[in-house]
Order: structure tokens, then sequence, then C-alpha cells
């Protein structure tokens, strides 16, 4: 038998999560617009600023003579554009390996914790710029550079993040697969694994972007290829059309990325009170 | 004292001991200053009784109810459960806890929830192939949850969520369950009928094997409406002042309340306690 009362408010809340479904999208629909305006303004004002004030193409070009270029020759942008998402998305991945496999031993012991951590601050506040023309000389050009790079600079959030996570428990929780005998490693991976997610995917928002930034360095070293090089390049051609064009794959990039750890966290963080909209 | 609540120290044989509890004490350390927060209990508990500990807040009853589950150590003492230590009776899965708070881990479902016990340790999850409900499915059924064992717990009201931690709590059969205020953090409306809910639910499932409870609260009503026998408890450190056996029929039901003789034992442990808190 179930109580009417709480029955009821069942019913209430449940139909609340339907109602956030139609939210969600006009929610998006209530953002994208005011976006788009923002955007179009900006680009409106530089395009003006350009014009009225007759600035050098090579100093700075306007909007529509970067939209010319980048339509002139799309796949340039496109295939370079690839190349730098392969060694950021590799980068990441490898970073983020790391980081979860040093979070993992390190929630196992505070004595581990302490001979890693300040080895991993240390790596941290190294400034990565500062050996990057090394890695040319240790792995040579193309694909390697980029990778090093991307995860030496996404590795520390994500461990960071992955270990407070890990540790964010409910005691209650806890407790009761304790009284259930369960083993540490049935404790990690049915409890402290799920618990850390929403701490994990706060780092891939800040990791991510920067998986890409690393790769663009690592190009400007060492590359042959990718949007990197293509700046570079154009940049000591007083290319700027191109450059801008670059810059703006790379915006696209960034944006499309940012949106992917976006849906992929609603899908997974269901359950999470950030993804839980419901007031 | 009085003295007239004390049992008469009675033969083993004779009381079918369930849980033995031999001058536990805890003291903890605080700031380096000993802080004593159990000491000297002694309680013996029936197989198939029903007993609640009742104490003003901070006297040591849900440290008491986490020594007796294994979730912590006495610092004097011991406590057996059919003669073995309580972590031999956890691996046998033996001890069902239900805590104030649900704990429902949120990225399960209901009964996925219920029947995460039975998976920890590499158990099977309890289902079955021949289309007959599992047992997981009838405890949801038993706990007028059938319509909602697909839903999340965020979509569930507290009420609800208290009912899957007590169907999640008895999935594993077990002889002993302990029950840290399970129903202090509910509404007076939910939380009334859910006295009765459990009393009915122990007596369908948990009775026929002839389970055990002990139940930490500190409300007058709930201690003498559910139990065989209440434990009241001084204010810190934590001892037992005094036992009082509630013998009303049962089932107990809303006339039970209302009766004379249920009125004499809320007036009496009123009294005990008053007693002990001045005392």
């Amino acid at each position: 038998m179930t109580l009417p009362v709480a029955q009821e408010r069942v019913w209430i809340e449940a139909q609340a999560v339907g109602r956030t479904r139609k939210r969600w999208l006009r929610e998006l629909l209530a953002n994208v617009i005011p976006a788009a305006i923002g955007l179009a303004a900006v680009l409106a004002v530089w395009e003006a600023w350009v014009r009225l004030r007759d600035v050098k193409p090579y100093i700075v070009p306007s909007p529509s003579r970067v939209a010319e270029r980048l339509y002139a020759d799309p796949w340039l942008f496109a295939e370079e554009g690839l190349k730098t998402l392969e060694g950021a998305m590799l980068g990441f991945l490898v970073g983020a390996g790391v980081a979860f496999a040093l979070a993992t031993v390190m929630a196992q012991s505070r004595f581990l914790e302490r001979s890693i951590f300040p080895l991993a601050i240390l790596v941290k506040v190294t400034p990565i710029v500062a050996v990057a023309p090394l890695l040319t000389i240790w792995f040579g050009f193309g694909l390697m550079p980029k990778v090093f790079i991307a995860a030496l600079i996404v590795f520390f959030p994500i461990m960071v993040n992955a270990l407070v996570g890990f540790r964010s428990v409910n005691p209650n929780a806890l407790a009761l697969l304790e009284s259930l005998a369960a083993s540490r490693s049935e404790v990690f991976l049915r409890l402290r694994l799920p618990s850390s997610l929403p701490y994990v995917f706060a780092a891939f928002r800040v990791s991510i972007p920067l998986s890409v930034i690393g790769a663009v360095v690592a190009e400007w070293f060492s590359g042959d290829r990718g949007l990197g090089s293509v700046i570079y390049i154009a940049n000591n051609n007083l290319d700027m059309a191109t450059a801008f064009g670059g810059v703006f794959t790379l915006a696209i990039i960034g944006v499309g990325l940012f949106l992917l750890t976006s849906a992929l966290e609603r899908r997974l963080l269901f359950w999470h009170e950030s993804t839980l909209d419901v007031r | 004292m009085t003295s007239e609540h004390y049992p008469e120290p009675v033969p083993e044989q004779r009381t079918n001991s369930h849980v033995l509890i031999e001058g536990v004490g805890m003291v903890y350390e605080v700031s380096e200053r000993p802080l004593p927060a159990l000491e000297g209990i002694d309680l013996t508990v029936r197989r198939g009784e029903f007993v609640s500990v009742i104490g003003p807040s901070g006297c040591g009853k849900s440290t008491l109810l986490r020594i007796i589950g294994g979730l912590q150590s006495p610092t004097r003492g011991r406590v057996l459960i059919d003669g073995t230590p309580p972590r031999e009776a956890q691996r046998r899965k033996q001890v069902g806890v239900v805590f104030q708070d649900p704990s429902l881990l949120p990225w399960r479902s209901v009964i996925e929830n219920v029947r995460l016990p039975l998976q920890v340790n590499g158990g099977q999850a309890g289902k079955r192939t021949d289309g007959q409900r599992d047992y997981p499915e009838r405890l949801i059924e038993l706990v007028g949850l059938d319509a909602f064992r697909g839903y999340y717990p965020h979509q569930l009201s507290g009420g609800m969520q208290q009912r899957v931690a007590l169907a999640r709590c008895l999935v594993t059969s077990p002889s002993l369950l302990l029950m840290d205020e399970p129903f202090g953090s509910l509404d007076e409306i939910t939380r009334s009928a859910m006295r009765y809910e459990l009393l009915r639910v122990w007596r369908s499932e948990a009775a026929e094997r002839d389970s055990t409870v002990i139940f930490v609260t500190h409300s007058i009503t709930e201690a003498v409406l559910l139990s065989d026998r209440v434990v009241v408890m001084t204010p810190r450190p934590g001892r037992v002042a005094a036992t009082l056996e509630i013998d009303l029929p049962r089932p107990r039901d809303e006339e039970v309340e209302v009766s004379e003789s249920f009125l004499e034992y809320t007036r009496r442990l009123r009294a005990l306690l008053r007693e002990r808190s001045l005392a």
C-alpha cells in the first residue's frame, strides 16, 4: 500500500522533471539568440572600424576579408584544424589517463599522496612554454610534442579534481558498503568513482580548451602541420587574413568541444544537482 | 536509579541472545583531550526482539549503533552477534543498516539501489530468468513503490526514498537490522505512517526469519509504539540508565496509540528521560 500523500508528491515531482525537458529547449534558444546578437554586434563594429579608419589589412583584417579567406580555402583550415584537434585530443586522453591513475593511487594512502602531490605541483608550476623548444630536440616534429604539451597542461586540474571527488562521498553510503564488508576496490568502483564525476567534469570543462592551447603552442615551435603552424607562417608573411582564419577555426573547435563536454555531462550526470534545475 | 526497570540477569541459554554487548566504552580524542562518549554499556538483545535506544542528542546512541554494526571499534569491551564479532556478521551479510538520510546512490534507479547489497563482493543481483519477480522486486512491491522501480532518487519524496532504503536493508535477508533515526528527517505525517509501514514490513518479511531490530530514536511515541523493550541512555558519557519492557499486543495499529496502557508507557518513559537528564 502506497500512501496517497507520498504518491501525490511523486507525481508532482515527476511532472516537474518532464517540464524541464521543454524548458531546456526554451533556455537553449534563450541563450543562443542573445549570444548570436552579441557576436554579430562585435563583428559589425570590427568591420566598421577597419573600413572607416582604413586599417591596413596586414595590421588587422576586416571580418569580411577573413570570411573570404576561409571560404576560398576551407579544406586548408579543416585539414590543419583536424591535425591540431588530433594532437589536443590525444594529449587530453594521455593527460587525463595519467591524472586518473595518479589520483586513484593517491586516494589509497596519505603517504602516497604526500610523495606524489609535490611532484605534480612541480610539473604544474614549471612554465611549459619554456621547455617547448626542447621538445623538438627530444621528439622531433609532428604529433609527439603536441601530445606531450597538451597532456602536461590538462594533467593537473584533472588529477586534483579527481582526488577531491574520490574523497567526497556520502559518509552513510560509505558506511552502508562497509556494513556489507565491501572491499576497498569495490568501494572505489561502486561509490568513489561515480561520486567523483561531477568534480572530474568541472576539470574537463577547464582542461579541454587548455589541451587545444597546448597543441597550438607545440605547433608554433615544432609543428610542420596544424593551425598553430598555419598561424605562425601567416604571421611571418604578414598574411593576416590567413592568421585570423586560423584563429576563427580554433574558436569554432573550442566551442564544439565545449558543447560536446556539456552534452556528455548532461547525459552522465543526470542525477547531479548541477544538471537538475527543477527550481 | 530506578532499579525496578533493570532486567534481572538471566542465564544465557534461556534468553536465546542474539546480540551481546559487554562493557562497551568509547573515548574520543578531541584536541588531545579524552572525551568519553560511551561508558560501560551492557546489553543483551534476544533474537527477534525489537529494541529501541532513546536518549537526548549527543548521548552516543548513534556511536553505539555503529559499534554494534562493526563500523567503528569500541575503545573498551566487545560486541558479539551470534557469538561472532560484528565484522564476521558483516561478511555473512547478516547486518542491515538504515540511516536518517536515505543515502541512496543517486546514479542508480530504485531497483538498482535495492539490488546493490546483493551485488557487493561479486554476489548475484538476484535476477531471475524465468520471468518471475525476484526478491528485490518483491521488496519494492512490499514497500509500495512498484510503480517507481525505474525512478531515480531525485524524483522521489523523502518518505519514498526512505522506503527504498528500507527495502535495500532487507534484501540480503539480514538477521540484524540497525536503524539510526530512520524517520528523523521526515515530516510528522509521513513519519507516523512510516512507523506502521516498518512494523508491517518487519512482520511480513523479517519476522519469519526472527530478525532482531535495534532502533535509535529520540521520539518517545516511536519508541513505545515499535518496541518490545526501550533502553534509556544518559547524556554524555552515554550509559544505560534504565530499560523499559513494552508489553503491548502485536500487531499494533493506530488503536494502540490511544490505549490507556500505551499512554502509561509514554508517561513512564518521559519520566525516566526527565529524571536522567536532570541527574
